[in-house]
Order: structure tokens, then sequence, then C-alpha cells
């Protein structure tokens, strides 16, 4: 049963795969610099490696936006989120999980009568904001700096190319680790109060109960990934066809630079230390920032190139996806609780935060469950690693014999 | 990495190969032309051997360039235009090996008169096609250098125009004595000499797009 309730936020994680993945690997694969299923597998390992390691900030953040203490609760609230982000994009407006999920958390704290930190709020709201403009100035900076060692250096353009992939490659992963890292508290930040799972040991390290819900969340990104990117990201790359290769690889990098920023608690202490603001962990949307990202570069080119009709989409994305997703939310868990009885939380005491918020035996038989669904994904991907590097190898060699084949011919 | 880096590295040394080989039959051609007028057939012949193993050899690095830049997936936005650049300065030797066959073939009596005429035309003809090389490789490194390069093709093809013209006047209204299927021969002869200034033209105006493109 438990696993069924995580099922609505395994799907926001599988359609967040499908979507978002496209922002990091888009204009690499769209443009044919690298091959889909190179981006995917480096997609999928970096994501589930970035939300494992570095998942917790942003999740933390969400929580203070409203801990959902009921797993109906947290099962509702995901679901509509991924309805309202499904709804949009099928009428084709810009949406973000991140404001879905933080709409949907509003929406859960006004049914339950809970109180909004405002703190908490404007923080978030803030990076909205700040996201995309932090991305517009890093893409320009890195766009300068890049555009002069080419021109300094004189390197060939085929040997400066395939330094591009290479980048394109390493920012790639770098990008889905950000990703992985930032946006995992979308998928799985508000199942995390409400869980208590077993510690899981894998020998090497061991897994708390958040971060074996984020390896789900980000299983199930990998496999938006793996089974619906493709045609996302072939679109997003020749929509973005006037980037450049190396403008496609300062885009993706600057994004992964603001996703990760607004992820690592480790640069937050450090500007504490040096006297400085902490930076706010918190989700922020992939799409938004990579958009911010290009309108960087579109107004270093010249303001021609901007596209105010998708500025203003996206504004309006900023205010229409939270309330929609807000109001799904607070009649779904009306829904919910009347008719199937369903508990989905309640209110929490004024000036009482609750920690954890599942009391009773920690649940064992899903970590194990957990553990075999790892050993079998290991299992499986060595086998097609094999099968594929086999498959590769032979068309090689055919290649090579029917070029041989050619030139023995021409010389007769 | 490293396969990307071999392939790499496999394939700027081909594209350099290939306009070695172009550039050299440039030369051949010069000289080739030249032994003709002097009459040293033998000489003639052994240039016309060697443009015949540079253009073949140029077809099978053309060959290969273009198989690399697309299993390896090389350059994907710009792989069109360089593989029809490679293309169109292949046409250049091709010409080149075509001329030199034809006129070993059909023996071409060139009055003396028109000795330097031909020498001078050949001369400029060969000089646009020169000049494109270096522009065809600072593409590849130096893009933003293409365009002051190829002034100089723009400018040897205008002379070769030029110098076509008179040498054309000169066998129909100065030269007495010749038959006019002798003169039409000629003629001929002039246009082959003339068209490979055209092709290093047309491969010179792609290149300019080109390096315009890859600069913004």
């Amino acid at each position: 049963m438990i696993l069924f309730f995580l099922t609505s936020g395994l799907f926001l994680g599988w359609s967040l795969g499908a979507n978002d993945a496209s922002n990091v690997f888009g204009s690499a694969v769209g443009s044919k610099m690298v091959s889909f299923r190179k981006a995917a597998i480096i997609a999928s390992i970096f994501v589930i490696l970035g939300a494992v390691i570095q998942g917790a900030g942003g999740a933390q953040t969400l929580g203070k936006l409203g801990a959902v203490n009921a797993i109906g609760g947290s099962f509702t609230l995901a679901l509509a989120a991924g309805v309202t982000v499904y709804m949009m994009t099928k009428f084709s407006l810009p949406v973000s999980t991140t404001q879905a999920i933080v709409g949907a958390i509003i929406g859960w704290n006004l049914f339950t009568g809970n109180k909004t930190d405002p703190g908490t709020l404007s923080k978030i709201v803030a990076t909205w904001i700040s996201g995309p403009l932090l991305g517009a100035i890093f893409a320009i900076l890195l766009f300068i700096l890049l555009a002069r060692i080419k021109k300094a250096s004189k390197v060939h353009i085929i040997r400066f190319e395939s330094l591009i992939k290479t980048w394109l490659i390493i920012v790639g992963a770098f990008g889905a680790y950000s990703l992985g890292a930032n946006n995992i508290a979308n998928v799985m930040g508000v199942f995390v109060p409400a869980f208590n799972l077993n510690h899981l040991d894998l020998g090497l390290f061991t897994l708390s109960s958040a971060q074996q819900l984020f390896l789900l969340g980000g299983l199930a990104i990998a496999v938006g990934i793996i089974t619906y990117s493709k045609k996302v990201m072939e679109t997003i790359g020749t929509n973005i066809v006037e980037l450049s290769p190396e403008a496609a690889m300062v885009v993706v990098l600057a994004q992964s630079l603001v996703l990760f920023i607004f992820s690592s608690s480790g640069l937050s202490d450090l500007f504490v230390r040096l006297g400085l603001p902490s930076i706010p962990m918190v989700p922020v949307s992939s799409s938004q920032v990579i958009v911010g990202c290009v309108i960087g570069i579109g107004l270093y080119k010249g303001i021609r190139n901007i596209n105010f009709r998708l500025l203003g989409e996206i504004a309006l994305g900023w205010l229409a996806t939270p309330v929609m997703s807000g109001l799904m939310t607070f009649f779904s868990l009306f829904f919910i609780k009347n008719i199937f009885g369903i508990d989905v939380g309640h209110k929490v005491a004024e000036g009482i935060r609750e920690s954890g918020l599942i009391t009773g035996a920690p649940d064992s038989s899903t970590s194990e469950m957990i553990r075999y669904i790892l050993i079998g994904i290991v299992i499986i991907s060595l086998v097609t690693g094999i099968v594929y590097y086999i498959i590769d190898r032979r068309k090689q060699t055919e290649l090579r014999a029917s070029e041989e084949k050619f030139w023995k011919n021409m010389k007769k | 990495m490293a396969v990307f880096t071999r392939t790499t590295k496999k394939l700027i040394l081909r594209i350099d190969e290939f306009f070695d080989n172009v550039e050299l039959g440039v030369l051949v051609f010069r000289e080739g032309i030249k032994s003709y007028i002097n009459k040293d057939i033998e000489a003639y012949k052994r240039h016309l051997q060697k443009v015949d193993a540079l253009e073949g050899n140029a077809d099978k690095l053309q060959r290969t360039i273009e198989n690399d830049m697309i299993t390896h997936s090389i350059l994907p936005q710009n792989r069109a235009e360089v593989t029809t650049l490679i293309d169109k300065v292949d046409e250049i030797i091709d010409s080149i090996k075509r001329s030199l066959n034809e006129i070993i073939i059909e023996m071409p009596e060139i009055p003396s008169e028109l000795n330097k005429d031909f020498i001078t035309l050949a001369e400029a003809s060969a000089n646009a096609a020169e000049e494109l090389i270096p522009a065809a490789r600072a593409y590849f490194k130096a893009p933003y250098t293409v365009r002051e390069k190829l002034l100089k093709v723009y400018y040897f093809e205008s002379e070769t125009d030029k110098l076509s013209l008179n040498t054309k006047k000169r066998i129909f209204q100065e030269i007495n004595g010749l038959d006019m299927a002798h003169k039409a021969h000629l003629r001929y002869i002039v246009h082959h000499i003339e068209h490979i200034s055209d092709l290093a033209q047309r491969a010179a105006d792609l290149l300019s797009g080109m390096a315009i493109k890859i600069v913004m």
C-alpha cells in the first residue's frame, strides 16, 4: 500500500525526466553532437547520484513551506501537481514542476488549516526570478570568456568541436547531477516527512530513509529520460537551432551552475562563513533558468534576438501554475478525505515543527524491496551494456569491410 | 575520449593532405602547360601522371573525410557545407586532370605568337586556384581571416577573365593564317584553362558564406 501512495510521486518524477532532461542534453542531442543513447545513460546515472547525494536541501525548504504529515496527503498533492503539469503541457503552456508543487503545498496548507510560512514562500518565489536572472548573467559571462579563448587559441575547428563535444558530455553530466539534486525535492520532497524507512546498508555506504525515497525518485526520473525524452530532446535541439554548439554548452553550464548553487548546502555554508548571506536551498525550474540563459546570450548578441512573447508566457506560468495546482490540490484533498476516507493530514499546532511525522517502527520491507530493485537494475544495465557493445562492434567491422571492398574494386 | 582524439587527429591530417594534393595539382598544372608550350612532351606526360596520382588520392581522401564526418558525427551543423567545399575544391583538381588529358589527346597547335598569352593565362588561372587553398585552410583555423584571403582569388579570377578575353581576341582578330577550326580549337583550350579559375571562384563564394556563418 505504501508503494501505491508513492506512484503519484514516481509519475511526477517520470514526467520531470521526460521533459527536463531535454534542458540538459536537448541542444547536444538535437544538434547531433551527442547521441541520444549516450545522453540518456549519462543523464540517468548523474540524475540519480545528484538526487541521492545532494537532494536534501531543497526537500527541507519545501518541508518548511508545509510538512505534509500523512501519506494520503503526499499522494494527493503529488498527483494534483502531476496532473497540473500534464494539463498545462497539453495546452502548450509553459509549466514548471517546482511551481506546481509549491502551489500544491499551499493548497494542502489551506485545506488542513496550516499556516504557510511567508518567509519560506518569499524565499522560494524570489528564486523563481533570481534563478533565470542569474542564469542570464552566467551565460553572458561564460559566452564572452569562451569566445575570447576560441579567438585567441586559433584551434582547428574540428579539434575545437571535439573539445566542445567532450565538454557537452561533462557539462551535461554536471547538469544532470544538479537537476537531480535540485529537482528531486519536487518529486519526493512531499513524501519525506510522511515516510520512515529503515536505513539501507549497501556495503560501501548507507542510505537514510529520505535518500531511499530520493533514489526511487531518481530512478523514476531516469525511466522518464530513457523512455520519453528522446522526442523532447530532438524538438528542443531544433528549437534552439540558432545556438552554436559552444553557445549550447554555455547555456547548459550556466543552467547547471544555477541549479547547483540552489542545492549545495556546502556552498551555502561557505557563504555564511565568509560573512555573506546564505543561499536558499530551493528547487528552481530548470526550464525557466535555461530560458534565462538563452535570453542572456540573446541580449549579448543584440536585443532583436529576444522573444518577448516567450517572456510573457513564462510570467503567466509563474502565476497560473501554482494557482491551478493549489486549487486542484484543495479540491482533490476534499474528495480523497470525504469520499475515500483517507487521512490527508492534520493541522500542526503553532510554533511546533514536527520532525518525525510518522511514528512507529521503521519500515524494513520497503527498504529490502529497494535493495532488490537496485540489484535488478545493475544486472539489467550490465546485460544491456554488453549487448549494445557487441552490436556496435559488429556495425563498425561491417563498415570497415565495406569500405575496404569499395577501394579494392576501385583499384581494379 | 581517446577514440575522439584519434579520429579528430586523423581527420585534420586528412583534410590537410587533401588540400596539399590540390595545391600540388595546381603547381603541376602550371608546369605542365609550360612544358607543352615549350614542346617538352616527355615532361608534360610526367606532369600528367603526377596530376593523375594526386587526383586519385584527393578523391580517396574526399570520400574518407565525408565518411569520417558522418560516422563520427563531426561538425554536425557545418558538415554539409564542409563536404560541399571539399567537393568544389576537388572539382578543381578534376578539371586540371581533364584539361591536361584533353590537351595530350587533341595536341592543339599553339602558334608561337600566343605562347606568352597561354602561359600568362595559365599562371593567372592557377594563381586563383592556388590562393583558394590558404583561405580554405584558414576556415578551419582562423575563420576571421578567410574573407581577406579570398580577395586574391577574386582578383586573379578577374585577371584570368581579362587575359582569356584578350587571348581569344588575338586568336580571332590578330593572328593571321589560322583556319576557323584551328581558331575554335584554341578557344576551346582557353576555355579549359579559364575554367579552373571559375571553379576557384565558385568555391570562394561558398567559403565566404561559410566563414560569415561560423564567425557569427
